[in-house]
């Protein structure tokens, strides 16, 4: 309760000082609008339709992206974390693409699918994700106990009943913690995509807003934005307590 | 575990056809064609606009899509690839194409200058108190462009040109319009050359037009037309006479209704009811400036734009 209450009033401590720093000309105002302003273009943009079809159009594009990313790379992962010599031999391939940021691809996609499609920006958010789940599912399906594994193997249980009851509960937390990381990831590139691209959602109306000097309606987006990002957090967070309920992680009434 | 996989296999068939939606072949008789066309939202396009709400394009039996890209440089390609059917695009940007052999063809004009000297829709500024006050003393100095190799550097030169100064010697800057004014004020750039609504803002923060290079280039110069590829026109030229039909009625009708055209642009813009009513619309002819395209592409031919003419009649309709 404490922790709640000292978060609102930091919050509100900052949005003071943003509402302050332009009106005592820190910063012009022309660039960076008082918070009030910035608030009241928010209110304005909530009564254009423009702006509930943007929002519609970046959850599609963030939602789709990230369902494709976690179940590719939790069936991926587990396929190749299960098997040893699949594990070696794409180990290297791995680390060769994780690495390629998404926003380079965004010559090929362009030349592949188009400027302004959804598709193109879908390509960016689901390469940028999936190496977020696979490489935490690969980690989750290798930290399975050696004792645990031959018991199973002692007690013959099937491909199906391994994975199931040994590879899965192990793994889940690593899955948890990969689906928050490709969260992030997948609206951080959901936006660019659109801003870069032109596909539509709100990273188009930043840039629409930009190109028509609306200061205080960009600044409103992208508070809308963060606010999108704040509200997955949080509910990717509340995913995993309930989701790993059993897990000593999230048990703290049992002293570890 | 099933539902999970029915999940997964929702989502696959929903990517499925947005990868491959295409609209290159002819409608089913009876039904609209599915037409593309890829914009900037900015005000030049306010035209294509009107008309799709005016009903100009579904009398003719297209289904108008209008796509607004970020910049400009992506529609070209998207145009030539036929991902887009038709696009919107700068002389300049098309006249380069053009002599690279990318196969473009112009099919209808896009909007031109006002053709009046300080009341133009774009304007080459500087900071109120800038020493500058013609063109000539811009030679050494630093101009704001938001693309360079384009349609601003021969237009800037234009100005110089005229006033005496030597075009030569004026240096560009490559900067986006919304980061111009903040430049100019703090010192950046020596001077900008800005389209609405940034003539506003530099106006609101005290700079001073010191030429409408649109204007100087040439008479009422063509400054960006809508084109479409050879591909689309010699495959489908019943749908390029009604798309172009269409065009033409809009832009008719757009140059004889500004208000509706101020109007119309808030509505794929953000720019504020305030700004749309001060700010200076351009005109909107239906015929290319047959003229000024070619005075354009000699001024980018001598300025090194292109680096082989550009065939201008074979670019024009």
């Amino acid at each position: 309760m404490r922790r709640l209450l000292l978060g609102l009033v930091g919050l509100l401590g900052f949005g003071v000082l943003l509402d302050l720093a332009p009106r005592l000309g820190l910063v012009s105002e022309r660039y960076l609008p008082p918070a009030g302003r910035i608030l009241a273009a928010l209110v304005e943009q909530a009564d254009r339709t423009a702006f509930w079809n943007a929002v519609r159009d970046t959850l599609i594009t963030w939602g789709l992206g990230l369902g494709i990313a976690c179940a590719a790379g939790i069936v991926v992962g587990v396929v190749i974390g299960a098997v040893p010599v699949l594990r070696e031999m794409t180990a290297s391939t791995i680390e060769f693409l994780r690495p390629i940021p998404s926003v380079a691809l965004i010559p090929l996609v362009t030349i592949l699918y188009g400027p302004t499609t959804i598709t193109s920006t879908l390509v960016l958010v689901v390469y940028a994700s999936f190496w977020q789940v696979l490489i935490q599912v690969l980690h989750g399906v290798a930290d399975v106990d050696p004792v645990a594994r031959d018991t199973a193997r002692a007690y013959r249980l099937d491909t199906w009943a391994r994975v199931r009851y040994l590879v899965w509960p192990t793994a889940l937390p690593y899955v948890a913690t990969g689906i928050r990381l490709a969260t992030s990831v997948a609206l951080i590139l959901a936006v660019t995509g659109e801003m870069i691209l032109g596909s539509p959602g709100l990273g188009n109306s930043i840039g629409v807003a930009q190109a028509s000097n609306a200061v205080p309606q960009m600044y409103a987006l992208v508070l809308v934005v963060g606010l999108l990002g704040v509200t997955a957090n949080l509910l990717t967070r509340a995913g995993e307590r309930w989701a790993l309920a059993w897990h000593p992680s999230v048990r703290n009434e049992v002293p570890a | 575990m099933r539902r999970h996989l029915a999940v997964l296999m929702a989502a696959v068939a929903l990517l499925g056809p947005t990868a491959c939606g295409n609209s290159n072949e002819p409608a089913a008789p009876g039904q609209p064609d599915n037409v593309t066309v890829g914009v900037i939202p900015i005000l030049d396009v306010a035209p294509i606009y009107l008309g799709k709400q005016k009903g100009f394009f579904s009398k003719r039996n297209i289904n108008l899509e209008l796509a607004p890209a970020q910049g400009g440089a992506a529609i070209v390609p998207a145009v030539v690839r036929r991902q887009y059917q038709f696009g919107f695009s700068n002389v300049v940007s098309l006249l380069i194409a053009q002599s690279n052999g990318a196969p473009v063809k112009v099919v209808c004009n896009g909007n031109n200058s006002t053709g009046v000297d300080g009341q133009d829709f774009a304007a080459l500024m500087v900071k109120g108190d800038s020493p500058i006050t013609s063109p000539a003393q811009l030679a050494g100095k630093k101009v704001a462009a938001n693309t360079l190799k384009n349609i601003v550097e021969p237009v800037v030169r234009a100005s110089v040109r005229k006033a005496g100064g030597d075009p030569k010697t004026v240096e560009f800057v490559e900067l986006a319009f919304p980061l111009q004014p903040a430049a100019l004020q703090a010192g950046q750039v020596d001077a900008v050359f800005v389209v609405e609504p940034f003539q506003q803002a530099v106006l609101a923060q005290g700079g001073r037009k010191i030429a409408s290079s649109y204007v100087d280039a040439a008479p009422n110069l063509t400054v960006a037309t809508y084109f479409t590829s050879q591909e689309t026109l010699t495959g489908r030229p019943d749908l390029v006479r009604r798309f172009t039909e269409a065009m033409k009625e809009s832009l008719a009708y757009a140059d004889t209704h500004p208000d509706e055209a101020r109007e119309i642009i808030g509505t794929y813009t953000q720019i504020g009811a305030d700004v749309r009513a001060k700010m200076t619309l351009p005109k909107w002819p239906a015929d290319v400036n047959r003229q000024a395209v070619q005075a354009l592409a000699d001024a980018a031919l001598g300025d090194g734009l292109l680096t082989k003419p550009a065939d201008v009649d074979a670019l024009l309709p």
